[in-house]
């Protein structure tokens, strides 16, 4: 659209102008001041339900200081389709369907399902494969962390450190000019295979279960209802799209812009409103040992971290933004969610995950060589001009 | 005096516009891409310049801009999107 239609734009009224309610420019900026203290309020509000609906699914079943982990939950659900043989972790989380799905529904209610695709699928498939490597190295994604955090769990509090120092190189690399290169419109049809996918998982679930595999034993077999555990995920699914919720995102954000992002009050709240929680649940435990589905290996619950921080700042988001922006359309982050279902089937096939008892046995090598090949994404997308790699 | 926004497709684009408008004595602001705007995540760069023109020129030579918005009294109108 050329510069010379703008006014015509303006006038008419076209589909392209997005109407906010203001009477002139500085007036704009006026309003958009107001607006920022109303987002705040809104992803204040988002971290507080996140909180509330995790210790609402704590409180009917899932396990300890799990109420949502998208990383677990996917590893969970690579297991019960029989990608991995861990027995402990095999279940079809229902919380992740509802993720997808409400992202989905929401997207379209609002008129925002426009997929847009294509740009480096086998990189970020492979990034989401050394996001999951990380988080079941420490044992969670972000939004597990800070859950754990708020429950007393200082183990987390490492890994926070750890994730902060794997945001804060990642960016170093973004100033220097990394990017995985532009995106492209994609069919509808392409944007809505992972939401259909989700149904079709749900279907199995509901009518032919037996051709899954559960756990009988361990955290797997834990789990809140079915049906609440759809309903929270649809929730937090459409409010994960709405506010644009990420994990790793407003850290990002906070480092490269120098200034304390609205997502930020997101983690706040959820931290504050889940310490609350669990304080009243009598849930609340402070201490590094004997904090359920964690160990206390300091120095891999930084560095689990630290890789998760590293590759979700190179996907633009972290596994539960993935997710999200998987169910509303995205195919790029449907790449780097398959990447997370084949690095939980990896990490578990080859005893690489780590359990309350301390990491896997063949971590060390599994992260080594996973460290490696991240980093050289890094340097190859911003060092070098991709279309010559 | 207009006020417009750039967004980008990578971030390097948005540090890159900021960096250029500040040596060029612009008001620059980098900011998360108004959710009216765009769905995804990111930061843009929101700047002041005196007309139109000034503004493509500028944007123009951003690296992987996605599009220029100006903010006007009736909400955002695209200048360009690529």
């Amino acid at each position: 659209m050329s510069a010379d239609s703008n006014s015509e734009d303006l006038k008419s009224g076209s589909d392209e102008m997005l109407k906010v309610d203001n009477s002139n420019l500085s007036g704009w900026e006026r309003k958009e001041s107001r607006l920022k203290i109303f987002h705040v309020l809104f992803l204040s509000a988002v971290g507080a339900i996140v909180a509330i609906t995790a210790l609402t699914l704590t409180a009917l079943g899932n396990p300890a200081n799990m109420g949502f982990c998208v990383a677990c939950f996917l590893r969970d659900i690579a297991g019960a389709v029989g990608l991995h043989s861990a027995a402990m972790v095999q279940y079809v989380r229902p919380e992740i369907i509802g993720i997808v799905l409400g992202a989905f529904i929401f997207a379209f209610a609002r008129k925002e399902f426009k997929p847009k695709g294509g740009s480096a699928p086998v990189t970020r498939f492979v990034l989401g494969l050394a996001m999951m490597m990380g988080a079941l190295i420490f044992l969670g994604c972000p939004l597990r962390m800070l859950l754990r955090i708020s429950a007393g769990d200082l183990n987390a509090i490492v890994g926070l450190f750890g994730l902060v120092a794997g945001i804060f190189v990642a960016t170093l690399f973004l100033k220097k000019g990394f990017s995985l290169k532009r995106n492209y419109d994609q069919g509808k049809l392409e944007g809505s295979l992972l939401p259909i996918a989700a149904l079709i998982l749900l279907g199995i679930v509901l009518f032919a279960p037996v051709i899954l595999l559960f756990s009988i034993e361990g955290p797997g077999s834990m789990h809140a209802p079915l049906l609440i555990a759809l309903a929270a995920g649809l929730a937090i699914g459409a409010l994960g799209f709405a506010s644009r919720l990420c994990f790793t995102g407003g850290i990002r954000d906070a480092i490269l812009m120098k200034k304390i992002p609205p997502m930020l009050w997101a983690f706040v709240a959820l931290l504050v409103v889940a310490f609350v929680g669990n304080l009243i649940l009598g849930t609340f435990n402070l201490g590094f040992a004997d904090q359920p589905i964690a160990h206390t290996d300091g120095l891999w619950n930084f560095l689990g971290m630290t890789l998760v921080g590293f590759s979700a700042t190179l996907l633009a988001g972290c596994p539960f933004r993935q997710l999200v922006l998987a169910g509303s359309g995205n195919p790029d982050s449907v790449m780097a969610v398959a990447g997370m279902i084949a690095g939980a089937a990896l990490m578990h096939n080859f005893n690489m995950a780590s359990s309350p008892a301390g990491i896997g046995e063949n971590a060390v090598y599994g992260f080594i060589v996973i460290a490696v090949i991240v980093v050289s994404i890094a340097v190859c997308n911003t060092f070098f001009d991709r279309a010559q790699l | 005096m207009g006020n417009y926004i750039a967004t980008f497709y990578s971030h390097f684009g948005a540090l890159s516009l900021y960096k250029e408008l500040q040596a060029a004595g612009v008001r620059a602001e980098m900011m998360s891409v108004p959710r009216k705007l765009s769905s995804s995540c990111g930061i843009c760069v929101s700047f002041d310049c005196d007309d139109v023109g000034a503004a493509r020129t500028f944007a123009d030579a951003g690296i992987e801009l996605e599009g220029l918005y100006q903010a006007h009294d009736a909400g955002f109108a695209v200048i360009l999107q690529n």
